[in-house]
């Protein structure tokens, strides 16, 4: 029996030794097409074989061009017969003209080895492991007692550790200890809120009076979480304050950005905080918060240079949503397939136009006013808006109700000046208007009025007594409406009656005025908008309704620019670009999303709102993975997938597949898509909490904290690194959204051409907000945000690259907003008569720990040198932003405290 | 800080000590501090060739991302000025003589050229506008040169002119960026980043990319021109100004000594090495690095911003303002600011956009006065640089982001106050001088009206392949891995053009 169990177990070495063996040779089992022949065929052939290039007309981006016929009028890879296969053939020939891939390196023999008994085995196609998910994740057993030391005990906190720690194993790594208290503390603050922890929350936490568990809750439920976070979601938003390209005037969009902390602050779920976001006008009865939230996709750039064509730059607007969505939700770059086929990721060029299909019906067009706008009316103006709806409700139907309340809401729709044509004696005036001169006249091809008798006309002009006709079709063409114009100030809205008239025709435009000279602007239009007319007409009421309709329409209010879908009547046909090219129209397709990813339910609308399901539908293999990896990324400052931006065939192989896709699954099912139970979850984690220090050799085998075997340590982003200096020195505003703020910048950093636009100086508290708040001008961002690595907002922006620069030293060293927090701060330390007490207070403040000897040795010298120079100097000379220096202890103090916050320690989370 | 350096070259020791190649190249992919700088494989390649000492060469980068390094292939020239006539420059009154054009003058412009084209202002049909400069065929080139720039013809011969370059943008913003970026959407590098990334800088306490900007404003296309798209922020163009601090943030606060700076920095360096050794982190040194440069930055950047200390005759031969904002002084400083070792100078000089709405913006008024303004300071530069022997390894560019139609502009359909010309992409006139370049060349040719180019007609990519050539990169191969692919300045066009190469 026992000699039997020898034998057994000596046959299963043998066995295994040379199933090894055989492994190195011939794999035994099926070849997996993901994770074996796919990273082969992106490496080494699809460059001239793939979506750009398809050499000889084969390609190995798809499977049926894969397996399909070539230019050779066969295919190159026959499955099941490796030896017969053209493309074999090629990669083992010893002709370098012949060889492949050409020009290069040959393939290796084990390479060349795995592609043959991949063909042999039948050369099964299969999908990259990014385009599926799976239903569910093992979490893996606590390591085995052996090597488990009371550490790795420890260490364990939530689920997220087993992971983490079965990989670490794998690389004989061993976790940290927890951190200290105060720097745990200091660490999950800054990354909850942005902010160093408040002092009485902090002595809660360091004194034991609270777990780590309710300090982190008290963090999450404080409103500056959603001001944190919020800069993150505006990065990807591409939210600024300005429009953009050349003239890059002021945009009023702020309203969006506080729709975003509001949300965070919330913890809206990421589904619903999707769709309000892609299309909350298509929702049942839109909230003026669900309107809000469409600006997502408003902060593409508004093209106003003179000379520019708007509809180029609509579609420019339109191709970047499609990217944008791409980006922010599915870690995937659709810009390539504008022109072709994606070249590695399995998305065609059809594709991409399709998707385009879902956002190339809104009403935005690229004009200067940026309309749609949602007017914010005040609360008497408000109440006037339901008496009009409630009046045609009553009189009319609930169709033409609703129409008014859209109207009156935010003016469309309406027909842009743009579209008008056929100019005789007039013609567009770049941007804004259509100018008509004395028997001028132009056309608006293609209009359906349906039931709608009343103009609505918005339009200016500087002469009296000029007879604007609206004809159908011609200048013979029946009359529809007539008016007199007269002199405006400014542009008004007119409401003037038009002739119900059935059918697809043109609207005719004709002005005349014998009084004025040629060429002469008899009225510039910006657009006319037709309705039914108000119900009622001749009774009790009716005029007041009517007036009140002007006069809201009139009213100047505040706006956000909002998404707004065209009516059926005016919808874009939807057609495939030669190219990329916008001029070169080709096929028309319909909506669509691609076919590689979660299929499409057919209950959802074939609109924004369909595709905003699509996209948080729990079968979307990307959408929460996508999530959970850039809110690791955040914290971490890697992702579990690297590339943050891209989690495709060419991205790195995710470092924690099990982890990422656990975390995922978690989200949508357990977290029902709580953004903050997953940061909770995260931070709660024994691997956030571990101590970030670490040994040379650490670093050398993994410099960048991949096995996360200890905690991160990373320097802290520009909003970040102004928050925390006015935070310690007592400066922060608490004061929470509006427009934004202008602090103290450089003069003549704002130059922009045509534009009277001015960097005017905040007052009071506004100096001292939040970064978040800071006004962002595209064209030129704040310039010491901009050298601490945050974006100009133009695009997309998913990571921002942290970089290390002396500019920056420069910044926190000269920067008067920092000089002004360090004499700030200087004050708050400045509490006795030893300046050993004193610097050791101040350093306490700004870095919540204790001062070593050393530094305090440093600084003292410091301080000490300082004196001796104050001593020296003239008693009232300038200091800082001050006309006269304060008393030189003070002043010295200030000097400590700049240098404490020029610190790495306190310029970097530990 | 001597006690620094010994600290950088030990971390440095270990780390060579320790890498393997294999090690190496991952180092190179992934990189220390945040810097992705996966697609300096190409640099790593060629590093790890040669062996352990540019390996240490990396590390330095590391730790100073703009440490030099040298490019794949042996360059040509060491630095670049960039001269941009922001508004776009008439090609017509400048370089591209056509006398043909000015005996079509006040006819109107054929259809065959307007139909299926777009223009930003021209409506209808536009009459046809003849020169409205003078032009003379100057030095042994017997190249063309117009009398609004008397004394450009003098160094006419040291230049190689491109007469054909087309450009598929026609508005100022778009055709900034596609000029600078390669695209005409935001969101690329610039070539003064891509260079900076490529290349480090020479000097390491000026910044590597400098941007002066001259005639009151700023590019249209904003300080994207000159951003640094994916690459990391380091590389982009660091505006240098001539009013205020020359850098932002660079003076010393009021009250604070240079000696009291010292003090400062030396205190936070000394408490960021006490942060290193109980962190291991190598970001700390990285910073430390930085103060220091930065110490010594504030030094530099003043001294050499300074144009006060040039002799006189200098001075007058650039015909210099002090204390203005000039292409003069710009000119004089970019003369400066590579003679110190820096890689890339660029300078924006606003007013080029001579629609003909006001006399300023006038083809015959407005043009000749800009004209006026840079012809003395680029002559005086090319000159200047020649007589240092700098004008071998540097390289001068000179353009606009377009050119201007042959027709006069007739905004809204009218007559117009003054003479103007609207923004035309089809043909227009740049040159490069310098390090590398056939001196006296001129390639390529448009039509008898100027319209469109008919021989040698040359991209903007080829431009940029060209400038990338001159640095000693291929434009195919220097790329920066991006969204999980590689990104090239020409992106997927582009040939060099060996026609202007000596």
């Amino acid at each position: 029996m026992k000699k039997q169990l020898y034998y057994g177990i000596a046959a299963i070495v043998v066995l295994t030794l040379v199933g090894l063996l055989w492994n190195k040779i011939k794999p035994t089992d099926r070849v997996d097409f993901a994770t074996q022949v796919k990273p082969i065929l992106n490496k080494k052939c699809i460059s001239c074989h793939g979506g750009v290039k398809k050499n000889a007309g084969f390609s190995v981006l798809f499977e049926e061009e894969a397996l399909g016929n070539t230019e050779a009028g066969r295919p190159a890879i026959i499955p099941g017969n490796a030896s017969a296969s053209e493309m074999i053939k090629r990669l083992k020939e010893k002709d370098p003209e012949l060889r492949m891939p050409y020009e290069q390196e040959p393939l290796s023999n084990a390479e060349i080895e795995l592609l043959s008994e991949w063909i042999d085995q039948g050369a099964q196609w299969g999908a990259h492991w990014a385009y599926s998910l799976p239903t569910q994740v093992d979490v893996p057993a606590p390591p085995a007692l052996a090597g488990f030391s009371l550490e790795t005990e420890d260490f364990i906190q939530n689920n997220i550790d087993n992971f983490v720690l079965a990989r670490m194993e794998d690389t004989q790594m061993t976790p940290n200890p927890h951190a200290e208290k105060h720097t745990i503390a200091r660490r999950v603050a800054l990354d909850l809120t942005g902010l160093p922890p408040d002092s009485t929350l902090f002595q809660e936490f360091v004194a034991d009076k609270i777990t780590y568990e309710s300090f982190v809750d008290k963090l999450l439920s404080r409103s500056s979480y959603g001001e944190k976070w919020a800069s993150w979601w505006l990065d990807m938003a591409r939210y600024s304050d300005t429009k953009g390209y050349e003239k890059d005037g002021g945009r009023n969009v702020y309203p969006y950005r506080d729709w975003v902390i509001k949300a965070l602050n919330q913890d809206m779920p990421y589904d619903q905080f999707t769709t309000e976001q892609l299309a909350g006008d298509l929702l049942e009865e839109p909230s003026m918060d669900q309107l809000i939230a469409t600006a997502f996709h408003r902060n593409t750039m508004n093209n106003d240079e003179g000379g520019t064509e708007d509809e180029e730059f609509r579609v420019a607007a339109v191709i970047d949503r499609v990217n944008t969505t791409f980006e922010v939700w599915q870690s995937t770059t659709m810009g390539c397939v504008q022109c072709h086929s994606h070249p590695y990721d399995p998305f065609r060029y059809e594709e991409f136009y399709k998707l385009m299909a879902f956002y190339n019906n809104t009403r935005d067009e690229d004009i200067p006013s940026e309309a749609p706008t949602l007017k914010f009316y005040s609360e008497n103006q408000k109440k006037q808006v339901e008496k009009v709806v409630e009046w045609v409700a009553k009189r009319g139907d609930n169709a033409t109700a609703k129409a008014y309340n859209k109207f009156l809401s935010y003016n469309e729709p309406v027909y842009n000046a743009h579209t008008l044509t056929d100019f005789k004696n007039g013609s567009y005036d770049d941007h804004a208007s259509s100018i008509l001169w004395d028997d001028g006249s132009c056309r608006l091809a293609n209009v359906t009025t349906g039931d709608a008798t009343a103009l609505f006309l918005k339009y200016s002009s500087g002469v009296n007594g000029t007879v604007m006709t609206i004809r159908k079709n011609n200048a013979e063409g029946e009359v529809l409406a007539q008016m007199q114009i007269n002199k405006t100030k400014g542009s008004i809205i007119r409401k003037i009656p038009f002739a119900k008239t059935e059918g697809v025709y043109d609207l005719y435009i004709e002005t005349n005025n014998d009084q004025v000279a040629k060429e002469v602007n008899t009225v510039n239009i910006y657009w006319i908008g037709l309705l039914p007319d108000l119900p009622g007409k001749g009774t009790n009421g009716y005029a007041r309704i009517e007036n009140s309709v002007v006069d809201l329409l009139n009213a100047t209010t505040p706006t956000v620019p909002i998404m707004i879908e065209n009516p059926p009547h005016m919808q874009r046909t939807n057609q495939l670009f030669e190219r990329g090219n916008w001029l070169m129209k080709t096929d028309t397709i319909a909506p669509a999303t691609p076919e590689v990813l979660n299929p499409w339910n057919p209950d959802w609308p074939k609109n924004r709102l369909g595709l905003s399901k699509w996209l948080v539908s729990k079968e979307n293999p990307l959408t929460a993975r996508t999530l959970v990896n850039r809110v690791w990324h955040q914290i971490f400052g890697r992702g579990l997938v690297s590339t943050v931006e891209d989690i495709g065939s060419q991205s790195d192989p995710p470092s924690h597949p099990a982890l990422l896709d656990w975390l995922a699954l978690r989200f949508m099912n357990e977290h029902q898509w709580s953004i903050k139970a997953l940061v909770k979850e995260i931070v709660m984690s024994g691997t956030y909490m571990q101590e970030s220090i670490a040994s040379p050799e650490a670093y050398e085998i993994d410099p960048e904290n991949e096995f996360y075997a200890r905690g991160p340590r990373l320097r802290l982003s520009a909003e970040q690194i102004r928050d925390q200096a006015l935070a310690v020195s007592g400066l922060l505003s608490s004061k929470m959204y509006g427009p934004g703020v202008m602090p103290p910048q450089p003069d003549g950093v704002w130059q922009t051409v045509y534009s009277g636009a001015q960097w005017k100086e905040s007052k009071g508290e506004d100096r001292y907000r939040r970064a978040i708040y800071t006004y962002l001008k595209r064209t030129s961002p704040y310039p010491s945000f901009l050298t601490f690595d945050a974006g100009s907002r133009e695009v997309c922006t998913i990571r921002r690259t942290t970089t290390n620069t002396p500019l920056q030293a420069l910044v926190t060293l000269n920067d008067p907003v920092y000089l002004e927090a360090s004499l700030e701060l200087a004050r708050r330390m400045n509490i006795s008569e030893s300046p050993t007490e004193n610097i050791s207070v101040g350093y306490g403040l700004a870095t919540y720990s204790e001062i070593t000897p050393e530094k305090l040795e440093a600084l003292t010298h410091l301080y000490n040198t300082s004196l001796v120079e104050f001593d020296n100097g003239a008693e009232n000379s300038p200091f800082y932003h001050l006309q006269k220096r304060p008393e030189k202890e003070l002043a010295a103090l200030a000097v400590v405290a700049n240098a404490i916050m020029n610190l790495d320690e306190f310029l970097t989370k530990s | 800080m001597d006690n620094l350096e010994a600290l950088i070259k030990e971390h440095l020791n270990k780390e060579a000590q320790s890498k393997t190649r294999r090690h190496f190249i991952k180092s190179c992919s992934s990189g220390l501090g945040g810097l992705a700088l996966g697609s300096m494989l190409m640099g790593c390649e060629s590093f790890s060739k040669t062996g352990s000492s540019s390996n240490r060469s990396f590390s330095e980068r590391d730790l100073n991302p703009l440490a030099t390094i040298p490019p794949p292939f042996s360059p040509k020239v060491k630095s670049v000025i960039y001269l941009h006539m922001a508004g776009a420059p008439s090609q017509l009154e400048m370089f591209d003589y056509k006398p043909k054009l000015l005996k079509l003058h006040g006819q109107d412009c054929p259809q065959s050229l307007l139909e299926g084209r777009k223009f930003a202002f021209i409506k209808g049909t536009p009459k046809l506008m003849g020169p409205q400069a003078e032009f003379v065929q100057e030095g042994e080139s017997g190249n063309w040169v117009s009398n609004f720039l008397p004394h450009f013809k003098n160094v006419v011969d040291e230049v190689a002119f491109l007469k054909a370059v087309h450009t598929d943008q026609f508005n100022h913003g778009p055709a900034q960026l596609f000029m600078h970026t390669g695209s005409a959407r935001l969101g690329r590098p610039s070539i003064g980043a891509w260079a900076t990334y490529g290349l480090g800088s020479e000097n390491q306490n000026l910044p590597g990319f400098v941007v002066l900007t001259s005639g009151g404003k700023t590019p249209d296309a904003g300080k994207s021109v000159w951003g640094s798209g994916f690459l990391p922020s380091v590389y982009q163009g660091v505006q240098c100004r001539s009013k205020g601090d020359p850098v932002l943030y660079i003076e010393d606060p009021e009250g604070i000594s240079r000696n009291l700076k010292k003090s400062t920095i030396d205190a936070i360096n000394k408490i960021n090495k006490e942060e290193y050794a109980k962190y291991g982190d190598p970001e700390i040194l990285a910073r430390i690095n930085q103060y220091e440069m930065a110490y010594r930055m504030q030094i530099a950047v003043p001294e050499v911003m300074n144009i006060n200390d040039e002799p006189e005759n200098i001075r007058r031969m650039y015909g210099v303002e002090p204390g203005k904002e000039s292409f003069a002084n710009n000119c004089l400083l970019a003369r400066k600011l590579v003679e110190e070792g820096v890689r890339f100078v660029q300078l924006f000089d606003w007013g080029w956009d001579s629609h003909g709405v006001v006399k300023s913006g006038s083809i015959d008024m407005g043009l000749r006065n800009k004209c006026t303004q840079i012809d003395r300071p680029i002559t005086a530069l090319i000159l200047d640089l020649k007589q240092r022997g700098l004008l071998d390894e540097t390289l001068i560019v000179w353009g606009g982001e377009f050119g201007r139609t042959p027709m006069q502009e007739n905004r809204g359909n009218k007559k117009m106050q003054f003479k103007g010309r609207d923004h035309h992409g089809d043909a227009f006139t740049m040159w490069m001088c310098g390090g590398g370049i056939k001196k006296g060349a001129s390639h390529g040719q448009t039509d008898d009206i100027g319209f469109s180019g008919v021989e040698g007609r040359v991209s903007v990519h080829d431009v940029h392949a060209t400038i990338l050539h001159l640095l000693g990169f291929d434009h195919e191969q220097f790329t920066f891995e991006f969204q999980g692919r590689p990104f090239r300045l020409t992106d997927v066009e582009g040939s060099v053009i060996h026609e202007i190469l000596a």
